[in-house]
């Protein structure tokens, strides 16, 4: 069959009519189609392009009972028919485009061909925004069927807005299709993004394991691979400005990420807070039960009149507070349950807050430093991102892989915050910024309690893209997000997806061959939704140009836990190549570990030119211990008239 | 009335119950007779048991043709009919039936008169006169009508036919007789396949043993004492059982040229049609006779209109 050749033909019943959004028609047995290939149908000057959603083949049978009657109850025999039944191919389309786009009309009864790369940009509207002096395409991947093979494109006016924006993509773990997507499409924002729609970064989170550890690494790619990056017209090529930010383990020196091999250490960092970041936002720290209007009182009287600030009250002592980490906030605590308990019975209330607000606050809080240990730190010396000095196609990727789920929420809630406001301040240092953040459901969950987080998200998703804050999520399960943050999403990506999923309401619109399909889908490929393209559209895609998780783990395995002096020796040498480990390993001997992290986070905070210079100034003049003499004792008085004495 | 207990009655009496009469079994009924054919194997008629089916050596095709009439209007009393003719040959590759060769036409029947008062408005049209040799009645001109129908669908066939065995030396398995056509009746790769029996070759414990053939039987190879010269022969064969239903159930007359009519051909022959049966042609009513390449060309051509 030729290429021009129609493969089909549309056919429209009283029970199955053709309508301005369906059509039917019938091919022979061997063509090509299948689901998801988009078709051109033609027919006196119009012209319809649809997507197919659903197929049908059954023969002239009109019972089973002939079947069996004819074989003479042989299933062996019944094969084996000198004749085959006459049998139909019948396909169920759903209109992309039909052009002219009025009078709207139900497709014509015309012939039936297999789309062409012209077709695709038509029948997904590319054409408004693929070409042209100034395309806005973004390369999501290829469109195949029938031995043709289409980019794809999204419309980065409806990706990172102010169109629409957003993404959220959905399914089964271990298929590697969610984070793969990601940074695939990731690496094609960064190389197509138009320069007249300004910068962009990106922030990830990463989530659980060593996912996102390597996006600074290139991958050896296959080449199909290569062949796809070259049909999409991008570079298969790591990202070059990636910046890595993990939390501490519990000592304080040792970063609690899988991404500490020494070769990666040079854009390495630790994350950590002190208290004033902490404050900002204990909302999201504090469960519910214990956010009550005079719980959060107090907290706001602690972040505008103590934290950060002198705070003088005679009654609690003579001199000024200076309340600048968790320990100065203990002490500070510790001077009004003194004050109160020496005030004796009656006195409950300090300036108008009750003791038992105080206390629970007080214990919340230091739990806080408790739970979060490595992430915060007692002394207020704090590591953070580089806010307002964003580059352009920068990644800054945050571990919390190993946090505690309150410090997750901690990190998540603070980051996007604070980018929320830079980006309204127009001071972050780039136009729009992509925040991806996998495990959705943790964070934004269907059901379960209103978080200060789940909130975030919410607004993110509402109003984020109006200030270049876009959302790229992922989740197992879509159902079970919250609406409005999944709804909110132009664009909607599917890997292979459970099938328990897939009966849930929320993919009533999704025809059962398409949910074959979608339960069955190979690694690579995905169904699309975008809000150019009026049905779903499934487009394959090369494997992302980084390393994943079990090869960069494989080539890049995680240093062993070092012991205090050890770690320290790493972050000095991360700072300067040329400090001597065992310069450090002797000068910190004998210190105390906290003198030792508060120098380090000192150092680590003003880089200095000479970083081992600052080092040993904050650490100060050694204090020699010496060991006192004895104390000689008062000998006893002895009186010779004593029967008793010795 | 449920007359089940009465054929269960008739049953006790030693008779035949039957439940169903087949669809167009009769053919024409007013042409139901008797004409007593010449056995050509054996002494007496036997009953030949043909053994398992085998499939079509080579290629196979199946000819057969539709006809459809509609009254068109009156000259005075006098009705004019239009009717369409098709005939097609639908060829075997693979398992799979395609159609090869294929013939429409539109006629316009009636008596002379009515022919002539229509004038011009059936110029572009075939016209075939009626008999008027009696006094004019619409419902004999509608049998007349219906028969003459018959013919030039017959005789369409017959063309289509011929024009196929030129192009190809296959098997060529038709609708109906063989002893249509001088030509067909001679040719040794033609089987004509009778679902009707208005016609039966034998009478008396014949008749009974010939109507009483058991699945997968054949009759002896008799000559049928056909109307037309062309000298076929043929044999009665079961293709379904009947018990229960009717004895004209999965009868059907097979008609071969005269070098075919020895016994073990006739047996080979057998086995193929045997091997026919399926897959059944149901949903059509005559499925237990109709082989599945007939209805195929039937289906392609009602829906080709």
């Amino acid at each position: 069959m030729n290429k021009q050749d129609p493969l089909g033909r549309v056919v429209a019943t009283e029970l199955k009519p053709s309508t301005p959004h369906q059509f039917h028609f019938w091919t022979a047995r061997e063509s090509p189609i299948g689901i998801g290939a988009i078709v051109r149908v033609e027919e006196n000057g119009r012209v319809v392009y649809g997507v197919v959603t659903d197929g049908f083949a059954y023969s002239d049978l009109m019972t089973p009972m002939h079947a069996v009657i004819g074989a003479d109850g042989d299933p062996v025999a019944a094969g084996a028919e000198a004749t085959v039944r006459a049998e139909i191919r019948l396909f169920t389309a759903a209109v992309l485009r039909q052009m002219p786009e009025e009078p709207l009309q139900p497709v014509p009864l015309g012939s039936v061909w297999l789309a062409s790369d012209a077709d695709v940009v038509l029948a997904l509207r590319m054409d408004a925004y693929a070409g042209g002096d100034r395309p806005t395409g973004i390369p999501v991947g290829l469109y195949a069927a029938g031995g043709l093979e289409s980019p794809v494109y999204l419309d980065c006016d409806f990706l990172l807005g102010p169109e629409a924006a957003h993404l959220n993509i959905t399914g089964v773990s271990g298929l590697a299709t969610k984070t793969s997507a990601v940074e695939f499409l990731l690496s094609s924002i960064f190389q197509t993004f138009p320069t007249h729609k300004g910068s962009v970064a990106a922030v990830c989170f990463n989530v659980k394991g060593p996912d996102l550890c390597f996006l600074d690494q290139g991958a050896s790619l296959s080449e199909e691979d290569e062949r796809q990056y070259a049909r999409l017209g991008l570079l298969p090529e790591p990202f070059q400005d990636v910046h890595y930010y993990a939390p501490l383990k519990p000592d304080g020196v040792n970063l609690n990420s899988l991404r500490t091999n020494e070769a990666l250490a040079a854009n390495t960092e630790p994350l950590v807070w002190g208290l004033r970041e902490v404050l900002d936002y204990a909302e999201v720290v504090l469960n519910r039960d214990d956010i009550d209007a005079k719980a959060d009182a107090f907290i706001d009287f602690l972040a505008e009149r103590v934290v950060g600030r002198e705070y003088h009250d005679e009654m609690l002592r003579g001199k000024p507070f200076h309340v600048q980490s968790f320990a100065d906030l203990d002490e500070f605590f510790r001077s009004i349950f003194d004050f109160m308990e020496a005030m004796g019975r009656g006195s409950e209330v300090w300036r108008t807050h009750h003791v038992a607000t105080i206390r629970k606050v007080r214990n919340r809080l230091s739990n806080i430093s408790t739970r979060s240990k490595g992430l915060v730190t007692d002394d207020g010396a704090s590591n953070d991102l580089p806010w307002g000095r964003f580059d352009d196609r920068s990644v800054h990727v945050i571990d919390v892989a190993g946090l505690d789920p309150l410090a997750q929420d901690l990190v998540f809630a603070r980051v996007v915050s604070k980018l929320r406001e830079h980006l309204e301040r127009r001071d972050l240092g780039v136009d729009h910024v992509v925040v991806f953040v996998d495990e959705l459901n943790k964070y934004a969950p269907a059901d379960g309690p209103d978080t200060y987080v789940r909130k975030m998200l919410v607004d993110l998703s509402e109003r984020g893209r109006y200030l270049g804050l876009v959302l790229f999520s992922a989740q197992q399960f879509r159902s079970q997000v919250q609406r409005r943050v999944v709804g909110n999403a132009g664009t909607g990506i599917y890997g292979r997806m459970d099938t328990d999923e897939l009966a849930m309401p929320a993919y009533g619109t999704i025809s059962a061959a398409t949910k074959i399909k979608l339960a069955t889908l190979p690694k690579g490929e995905l169904m699309l939704r975008h809000p150019h393209f009026t049905q779903p559209i499934f487009v394959k895609f090369p494997r992302p140009p980084v390393l994943n998780s079990r090869e960069g783990i494989e080539r890049f395995p995680p240093a062993a836990e070092l012991p205090f002096p050890d770690a320290v020796a790493r972050q000095m040498r991360r700072l300067d190549r040329r400090v001597s480990s065992e310069a450090v390993r002797e000068l910190i001997d004998g210190r105390r570990d906290d003198d030792v992290r508060r120098a380090l986070a000192a150092t680590r905070r003003e880089r200095p030119a000479d970083p081992f210079a600052f080092f040993t100034a904050c650490l100060g003049r050694r204090v020699l211990s010496e060991v006192p003499a004895p104390r000689r004792g008062i000998p006893a008085l002895k009186h010779a008239d004593d029967a008793y004495g010795g | 009335m449920n007359f089940d207990a009465i054929r269960r009655a008739v049953r006790l009496q030693g008779l035949t119950p039957a439940s169903v009469l087949p669809e167009a079994s009769g053919g024409r009924l007013e042409e139901a007779a008797i004409r007593p054919a010449r056995l050509t194997e054996g002494e007496a008629l036997q009953t030949i048991a043909i053994g398992r089916g085998e499939e079509w050596p080579g290629s196979v095709a199946y000819l057969d043709g539709i006809q459809r009439s509609e009254i068109l209007g009156y000259a005075g009393s006098a009705p004019l009919f239009g009717a369409t003719l098709a005939a097609a040959v639908r060829e075997r590759h693979e398992r799979r039936l395609l159609t090869v060769l294929e013939a429409r036409k539109s006629v316009v029947l009636g008596r002379p008169a009515a022919l002539a008062a229509a004038g011009d408005s059936i110029s572009a049209l075939e016209t075939i006169p009626l008999p008027d040799t009696e006094p004019g009645h619409p419902l004999r001109d509608l049998l007349n009508a219906g028969e003459a129908v018959d013919q030039s669908r017959g005789a369409l066939e017959i063309v289509v036919g011929n024009q196929y065995r030129d192009r190809c030396q296959g098997w060529l398995v038709v609708d109906g007789a063989l002893s249509v056509s001088p030509r067909w009746a001679a040719d040794p790769r033609m089987v004509a396949i009778s679902k009707s029996h208005s016609i039966l070759p034998f009478e008396g414990a014949d008749l009974e043993q010939y109507l009483r053939l058991p699945c997968g039987h054949r009759s002896s190879v008799y000559a049928p004492a056909s109307r037309s010269l062309a000298p076929v022969r043929a044999w009665g064969l079961r293709l379904w059982p009947w018990e229960g239903k009717d004895l004209l159930y999965g009868l059907v007359r097979v008609e071969v040229a005269p070098e075919n009519g020895i016994s073990e051909q006739a047996n080979t022959i057998s086995r193929w049609i045997m091997t026919d049966r399926a897959p059944v042609s149901a949903p059509d009513r005559r499925w237990d006779r109709l082989l599945y390449g007939m209805y195929s060309v039937e289906q392609y051509l009602k829906a080709r209109g």
